[in-house]
Order: structure tokens, then sequence, then C-alpha cells
């Protein structure tokens, strides 16, 4: 994975909706800004093999136990979900 | 150029003068205290300072789709299923230099909505559901109530960052999955199944009108049904959360089956133990997930003293996620972690956390007694917690947050007052609290002092230290007074005066029942304070007393909108008396609706949104196996009638009774229409200024209604010790405060009179029109119950003692005075001293509350116009302290045109 933006990396800690602290350098930096190259992938549901993507934001979560299976939107961190499995 | 009033008032040699007691100096005065917090918590803080109320969906993502799949569940067990889920999702964030962590969200300052209360709101503008949530009244108030547009809040969208409900910014990325989640909601909320049974009252369309019309702020049961009380850490602190799990499995098997004599409820206590366990299961895993992100960062991190830090905050994670806390920093991180578990329940506001320099003393005394912590680590803890506490949001809708709350929270701190035998329970803690709050002026936690003739002396002269650096806390409140109330109002559920000792301020200033427990620590034995009573957020809330008297002087009808609100009375209204008489008649009339109808809000609420974690905590839940819905708090006759504008009601009424029934220098009819022209003047909106002196004139007037509206200002006004305007607050408080114990909770209890009006002098007063006391238009009221008008209390300080104090305090939970003083007036040490000289006189007349700004008048001119220069002014808004740049604006110009005095 190249060219993370911050808010997809677990490098940075979320200070607000637009910037947080870099984890590394413990400087400040902007949300969507890119991250250096290096920076781990953080895990979200976008980044989830158990994510259906059905639009621009939302999806469906296949690991889900309810039927129909329950929504999921690509931008939920998913540091917590036990069932999180990364795509390759 | 249109004339401002000030200047009319000029012309005409009237004087309408906001300052007393002399001339302020020239230029802008400083506040005389200043000190500042450990380099640790100024880096802290100076990121809060830049931070934005931020929102995201995990909370409540994991919340519905944990509940949506229990259908058939028992409704307490699957609240506290869906709770877990959700607890146990929450990503933790820690930042660098923290000592105490965990966050009500996954942001600095974050927080969340909660579809389940209400989610008309949510949804975007074209959604049927937000029309619907539009039509009915409660909507309308979001309309004249104005968050401030600087510091955290977002008021505006930008870039990819969302404005919702006016101050919350949330990532465009997660709005749809808001909307989604939303409209799962609709149709089972609690603002929808109240309001769908609300409707079955025969008077509901004479709510919805009052709604409407600002007649009344809001409602309690769906917006924030829990909240101005005071929280109990007792059973974590005695037992650690796995001592409870064990309690409360033990005593599940107790009660399997068994109604044991109660044939309604008996049999719910096991469902109520399992909930118990489940909902602590969540917390658990909550901590436990912050604890694995602390022993990440201590890898991730080369620098030796923080990897140290995450590597403490680890280890202390993991002991209380199981155990009782041995020291003073695991308690502190304990007490911090169940009340953002408690706030994360529910949608609340003013949850307090008590005594907490009493609750925590036995680990301060152990460990300094021990050598393990010294008196400055402690003080830099308790700055620690502050910028915790600052950094709650209450996600709610505009009107709520906004025109009720300015944004605040009131996690209040109460100091000093009496232990069980009477005497002083000020402790050494409790100095450290205070110096705390000067290094770290921040709002919350705001502070209340809990008066008694029998606190040492050196502290009250700290507590004027800390008044004096402008943070406007601690207020002082009447330990004595409170305990008068509590007695009349919980004994009937068994309070006694011991118990009446414990009490504490819970929110802004609401007199809260408490309880004694005692804390076991290295086998010694501490008995400690804490909340034993349901939440005093709850009832009828906000009734504007000027806008009632309009509708009593306009036959019912709102003359701004032409609505009827009322019946028409129909009345000639010939005499003071009838005035009087009918006005009751419509204030009975609207707490009568609005107890029925909130009544059924609140009840949906328990039955599907009870509090698990809140309850848990209360004594006497885990004894007796009932939650809050069932009666389990020791004291449950915590719904309360609010009202609003006391005063200026109070000057109106003198006005008519003077102006239009004794000195029949007016009709009434004149004066009426007088009223409905706002004697001649612009809106305060138009002119885009709420205070009275810089209301506009119309041109096209003619000064027509000069003549009358002088009179009306010059009628005899409260706060000046004349008896022809003060009696007539003694009137209304005999009348308010034995009319309120006529209405009925759904607890079967009776109501009792509270007083408070937090922020809804703005934001009513923008929906009033003129009043007979010479207040024009779309002004805001008189702030707080006892504050004198702006510019009318011309006799000094002590004659508005005078005045306040008319009336018996213990009638009511509370009473509020504000008053605001020049640096200059209370300098040095003499100065200090005429403070606590005029506290100590108030209380000992028997007043309830009494809080300051000390503040320059011009400074406050200058922030509002050079916002930019003053992100850190703290002003004392009605019961709290909030950021200047915070507030809207027709409380900064309420707070301007306060009556500044310039000696005391
Ligand atoms: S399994 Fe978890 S991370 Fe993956 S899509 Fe579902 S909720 Fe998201």
């Amino acid at each position: 994975m190249k060219n993370l933006i911050y808010k997809d990396t677990r490098n940075y800690s979320p200070i607000d909706v637009t910037k947080g602290v870099d984890l590394l350098t413990g400087k400040i930096v902007m949300a969507d800004n890119t991250a250096p190259e290096n920076y781990e992938l953080r895990p979200k549901c976008k980044f989830c093999q158990n994510y259906k993507e059905e639009n621009e934001f939302n999806g469906e979560c296949e690991a889900s136990m309810s039927d129909p299976k329950f929504f999921a939107y690509g931008d939920m961190d998913s540091v917590t979900c036990g069932m999180y499995k990364q795509i390759n | 150029m249109a004339k401002k009033l000030k200047e009319v008032l000029d012309d005409a040699g009237i004087s309408m003068d906001l300052q007393y007691g002399g001339e302020s100096p020239e230029g802008l005065t400083e506040r005389e205290i200043k000190k500042s917090p450990h380099p640790r918590v100024q880096k802290l803080k100076d990121i809060f300072m830049d931070t934005l109320s931020s929102a995201n969906n995990e909370f409540p993502y994991w919340y519905t789709r944990e509940y949506m799949m229990h259908d058939n569940e028992i409704p307490v067990v699957r609240r506290a299923k869906a709770l877990r889920t959700a607890f146990s999702h929450l990503t933790p964030v820690i930042f660098p230099g923290e000592l105490l962590v965990m966050r009500k969200a996954s942001f600095f300052r974050g927080s969340f909505p909660m579809p389940w209360l209400s989610e008309g709101f949510y949804m975007a503008h074209e959604d049927d559901f937000y029309q619907e949530a539009l039509k009915r009244g409660s909507a309308s108030v979001d309309e004249h109530s104005k968050f401030g547009q600087g510091g955290g809040n977002v008021t505006k969208s930008f870039g990819k960052v969302i404005s919702i409900a006016g101050k919350f910014g949330m990532r465009q990325e997660e709005v749809p999955a808001l909307l989604k989640l939303a409209k799962m909601w609709a149709g089972k909320s609690v603002d929808d199944l109240g309001n769908k049974y609300e409707k079955m009252v025969p008077e509901y369309p004479v709510k919805e009108q009052i709604m409407r019309s600002i007649v009344c702020m809001f409602d309690s049961g769906f917006t924030l049904p829990q909240g101005r009380e005071v929280i109990n850490y007792y059973y974590p602190l005695e037992y650690g959360f796995d001592g409870i799990i064990k309690m409360a499995t033990e005593l599940k098997a107790e009660v399997a089956g068994k109604a044991d004599g109660d044939g309604m409820v008996g049999m719910n206590r096991l469902y109520n133990y399992e909930a118990v366990i489940i909902a602590l299961q969540g917390v658990q895993n909550w901590i436990a997930n912050y604890s694995k992100e602390a022993r990440r960062l201590e890898k991730l991190t080369t620098d030796k003293i923080q990897k140290k830090e995450y590597k403490e905050i680890a280890d202390r994670l993991d002991w209380i996620e199981h155990n009782p806390p041995r020291t003073f920093i695991e308690a502190l991180q304990m007490i911090e972690t169940i009340h953002l578990a408690v706030l994360n329940e529910d949608a609340i506001s003013g949850m307090s956390p008590g005594r907490i320099g009493q609750i925590l003393y036995p680990y301060f005394e152990q460990d300094i007694e021990a050598g393990r912590i010294t008196e400055d680590e402690v003080i830099e803890l308790l700055e620690l917690d502050r910028l915790v506490k600052t950094s709650i949001d209450c996600f709610a809708s505009t009107g709520v947050v906004g025109g009720v709350l300015s944004g605040n929270t009131f996690n209040t701190v109460s100091i000093g007052g009496v232990d069980r035998f009477g005497q002083s329970a000020v402790n050494r803690l409790e100095y450290l609290i205070l110096e705390a709050a000067v290094r770290n002026a921040m709002p919350q936690s705001t502070i209340a002092l809990l008066y008694d003739e029998k606190i040492p002396e050196d502290f009250l002269m700290l507590a004027m230290d800390v008044i004096k650096s402008g943070a406007g806390y601690p207020a002082f409140m009447n330990s004595p007074i409170a305990q008068e109330f509590l007695m009349k109002q919980y004994g009937p559920e068994g309070m006694n005066l011991e118990d009446a000792r414990a009490w504490a301020i819970g929110g802004c200033l609401e007199t809260s029942p408490c309880a004694w427990k005692p804390l076991h620590l290295n086998g010694k034995e501490y008995f400690i304070p804490g909340g034993a009573g349901q939440p005093t957020s709850v009832g009828v809330h906000f009734i504007s007393m000027p806008k009632v008297l309009e509708l009593t002087l306009f036959n019912g009808v709102d003359p701004r909108t032409n609505e009827k609100v009322y019946e028409p009375h129909n009345r000639k209204l010939n005499s003071y008396d009838e005035v009087w008489d009918q006005f009751t008649k419509y204030w009975q009339k609207s707490v009568e609706v609005l107890a029925w109808t909130n009544n059924i809000q609140h009840d949906i609420w328990r039955k599907n949104n009870m509090a698990v974690i809140n309850s848990l905590l209360k004594p006497d839940c885990l004894d007796n196996g009932h939650l809050i819905n069932e009666l389990g708090y020791r004291y449950n006759g915590t719904f309360n009638i609010e009202s609003a504008g006391t005063i200026t009601l109070v000057n109106s009424l003198a006005a008519l009774k003077k102006l239009v029934f004794d000195d029949k220098v007016v009709t009434l009819a004149k004066l009426k229409e007088a009223i409905k022209d706002n004697f001649g003047f612009k809106d305060a909106r138009e002119v885009n200024s709420f205070s009275l002196a810089d209301q506009e004139k119309r041109d096209d007037s003619a000064g027509k209604w000069e003549e009358l509206h002088f009179k009306t200002l010059q009628a005899p006004k409260y706060g000046n010790d004349d008896k022809y305007a003060d009696e007539i607050l003694l009137q209304w408080e005999n009348f308010f405060c034995e009319d309120s114990s006529k209405y009925e909770s759904l607890y079967g209890l009776k109501m009792y009179p509270c007083q408070i009006s937090v922020s809804t002098h703005g934001a009513m007063g923008s929906a009033t029109l003129a009043t007979p006391d010479g207040r024009l238009s779309g002004t805001t009221f008189a702030d707080a119950s006892m504050s004198a008008y702006p510019g009318t209390d011309r006799n000094g300080p002590y004659a508005l003692l005078n005045s306040a104090t008319i009336w018996d305090h213990s009638k009511s939970q509370n009473s509020q005075l504000n008053i605001k003083i020049h640096p200059t007036a209370v300098r040095g040490i003499e100065g200090s001293r005429k403070l606590l000289d005029l506290t100590r006189a108030y209380m000992r007349k028997g007043g309830f509350h009494v809080q300051y700004n000390i503040v320059d008048s011009k400074v406050l001119k200058d922030a509002q116009l050079n916002p930019k220069n003053y992100r850190d002014l703290m002003v004392r808004v009605a019961g709290f302290t909030q950021y200047w740049v915070e507030i809207g604006k027709s409380v900064q110009d309420e707070l301007i045109s306060r009556t500044e005095y310039e000696g005391v």
C-alpha cells in the first residue's frame, strides 16, 4: 500500500475531523495529507475482505450475522473489529 | 443613522448606566490572578484550543447493528447487549503526554449521535422524516438558538467536513451512514414513539402550540433524558468491575424465578442483573482496547520517557479493568473511565462528579503518607482532569445544546459542605482542586462551593482568589438551605439528615440527593458521598414566564405569529389581581400539559432506553435488583418544573400594576398597542444586537411611544430593595413553589420548582415581544432567576441581596444570582475580603446561590469585535463557565450589558 493519507494509517491519532498527531514524529498533521510511504495501514472496512462496496461511501458487511446482511461504511475504523480481514 | 435607545434616553436626560458605584478605569483591565498549568498540560491544552468538536458513527453503528439483531429479547437485556457491542468497538485514541486516558469517541474532542433517542434532525432536509420533525413544534426552537462562531464549534460545513446540528463536524464520508442509521430508528426512537403516544393526551394541540411559540424550550424525554445529577463512583472503587460482576452473578442466582412479594416487577431483577453483567463486560472490553493501544504505542515510540508512560498507562488500565484501584492515579483513571462510560450510555448534560475531593481523599491521604505521590504531581493530574472534562461534548440538537446549554456539559465538582456529623468536610485535596482550577482555568469542571459557616476561612479566601482569576468559579451554594429543601422533597422517600448532608450539585446548580457509603482502603474505612438520585434534568423544562404574560395580555394568541396558543380567556383584565389570576391559569395549563406529555416521553425512554450503567452505580440498585426505571434509586422524586425570565416577569408585572392600575397613566389597551409596535423600535434581530441599550429607533416611529416607554423603564424594578417590585417576586415564589408540588411525575412522585434558566433567556427573549417593563422585542430577558435586569439595580449590591432574599429559598431546588464586578473593585486581599463579606451576607440572609464575573465589560466588548485575540477568555454565563467565543451573540450581548459594579 502506497500513498496512504494520514487518516488511513495507524501512525496517526485523530484530534478532530481535520487533523491528528503523527505518532512517529509527534507533529500535528492534516488528515487528508499524504503520509510517508512506510506508514502502516489502518484497519478500516474499506480495506477488509468482508466489505462489499455498494456506493462511494457505503457497502455491506459480509461477516454480519443478520439477514439481510447489515450495512457497513468504508471509512469506519476496524481496529476493534474481530472479523476484519485485510485485503491483499 | 437610527438612534440607539441609550442615545434617546441621554437626550431625555435619563440615565441608562450599566455601571454602578463609580467609573471603571480607562483602557482594558486584566484580571488580577493569572497562573499557568504544568508544561505537559499546557501542551495538551494548546491542542485542545485548536480542536474542533467532532462526531463519528462508530458507537451508533455498532449499537444499532447489535440492537436490531435481538427483536424478541427482554428490553433491558437487548439494550445491554447493544451497549456492550458499542463499547467493545470504540477505537482507542491516546495522545502523547497524556497520563489520564480514554475519550468519549475516537477524537480528542469527540462525540456521536444517538438516533435511538431522536433521529429526525440528522436527516437531510428533503427527507420525509426530517420534514415531519420540522412540523412538530419542538423543532422551532432551533431558529432562535445560535452557537458562538468561534472556538471548537463547527457552525458551517467546509471542505470534507459537514456541520451537524450547528456545532459538530462530521466527515463527509460518514454522513450517508448517519442517514442510514437514522432511518433505521424512524418510528422506533424515543422521540417518535413518544410523539405517537403523547398525541393521545387530549390537550396535545396546546403542547404543540406551546413549543412552536417557545413558551417552553424543550422536551426532556428524548433530548437529554439523564443528567443534572451526581454520579456515584463508589461500587467500582470499592469492589472493582470484577467484584460487581461477581456480586450481580450471585444475586442473579438468588432471585431467579422469584417475585419475593412483588408481583409487578419482582421477577425483573433477574434480567436487570443479567443486563448489568453484560453492560459491564462492554466497559471492560473498552478499557482493554485502550490498554492494547497503549502497549502498541509503547512499542512504536522511541522516546524513553514516553515509552515508560505508555507502559504505566497500560498497566493501570489492566488493573482497573478488573480490580478496585490502589492508588490516587488509579482511582482518578477509574472515575474518569466510569464518567465517560455513563456519558456514552445516553445523551446526558450535567453528569456531575460531585465531591471528588472527598471521594478521592483516601487514596490521596495514603499515597502522600507513603511518599508515592507529591502534591505537585496531584495538581498536575487534577489539571489534566480539567482538560479531559472540558473535551467532553454532548451531542444533541442545536436548540438544546446551543440555545439552552451554550455548548456546556456541566461536569460540576462540589467542594466543601459538611460530613456525616455536620462538621466541615473540607480536606487538603480540595485546596489542591482549587489550585489546579486556577492553574488550568478551563470551563470544566466548574466548581460549586457548598457553603457552611464551619468552612475554614483560609479555604474561603483561596476560593476568592480563584474567582478573581476570572474563571467564574467557584459558585457559592448554601448548604443548610439545600439540606432543608432535600428533607422536604425526599423526606417521604426516607431522606434523613445524614443523607441530606451528603448532597452535591448535579449540573450547574441543581441541589441533588446523595448518600454516604463506606470505602475501604488498606484496612481503613472512609465514608464517601455520591449521587443517589435520579436525573434532575427531567420534567417540564423552561417555561418562559414573560411569554405566558404576553399570552395573558393578548387573550391566548401569540402576537408574533398570530397563532392561538391557549383557549381565549375573554376577560377584561380590569385589575392587577385579574391579570395575575389569568397569568397563573395559563401557567398551570402549560405545566399540566407539558407534564403529561413529558411523562409519556420518559415512560417510553424507561421502557426501551433505560440507564443500565448509570443505574448500577447508584444506591440502591445493585442491592434491590431494580434499575432507574423500576425506582431502584434511593431517591426518585427528581422531576421538576423550570422557570425562565423570572425578573423580566416581576418587572413587567410591577410596571403594569403601577402604570395601568395604580397610577392609571396608561390604559392596558394603549400599553398593548405600544408593545405590539415595540415602542417604536426595530426588532433586535434586525439590529443584530440583543441588549436593550443598543436597540435602534425606527424612522417611522416619530416619538409616538417615547414618553410611555420612558415611564415603563422608570417603573419600579426588582433589585433595589424596593418592596413594590420585590413583593411581586414574593407573590410569584409563593405561588410557584406551592403549585409545583401539584404535578406528578411518571414515577408517581410530586414535582418541585427549579429556577435556573441556563442560556434560555437569550433564545426565549428572541421569541418574545416587548414587555411592559420597557424591554424591547427580541432582546434577552434578565439572566438567571435572582439577577437584576441589566442597568436597573441602582442601589448597590447589598440592596440587590435584600431583594433576592424576600422569599424562602429552601422552598425551591435552587435559585440563581449572577453579579458582575470590575476587577479593580476587588483587587488585593482587601478586595477578596470585601467579596467574601458580600457572599457571606447573602448566605446568611438565606440566599441559595451567588456567582461572580470578575471582568471589565470593555474587555468583553473588545472580545466581541476581535474574537481571534480571545480564544481562552472565559466568562460565567448562568451556573457555568464557558469560552467567550463558544457562546451565541444574544448571550454575549446580555453579558456585556449586565450591570458592572465598580465597588462592593
Ligand atoms: S468484518 Fe468488520 S471490518 Fe470487515 S466489513 Fe465487517 S465490520 Fe467492517
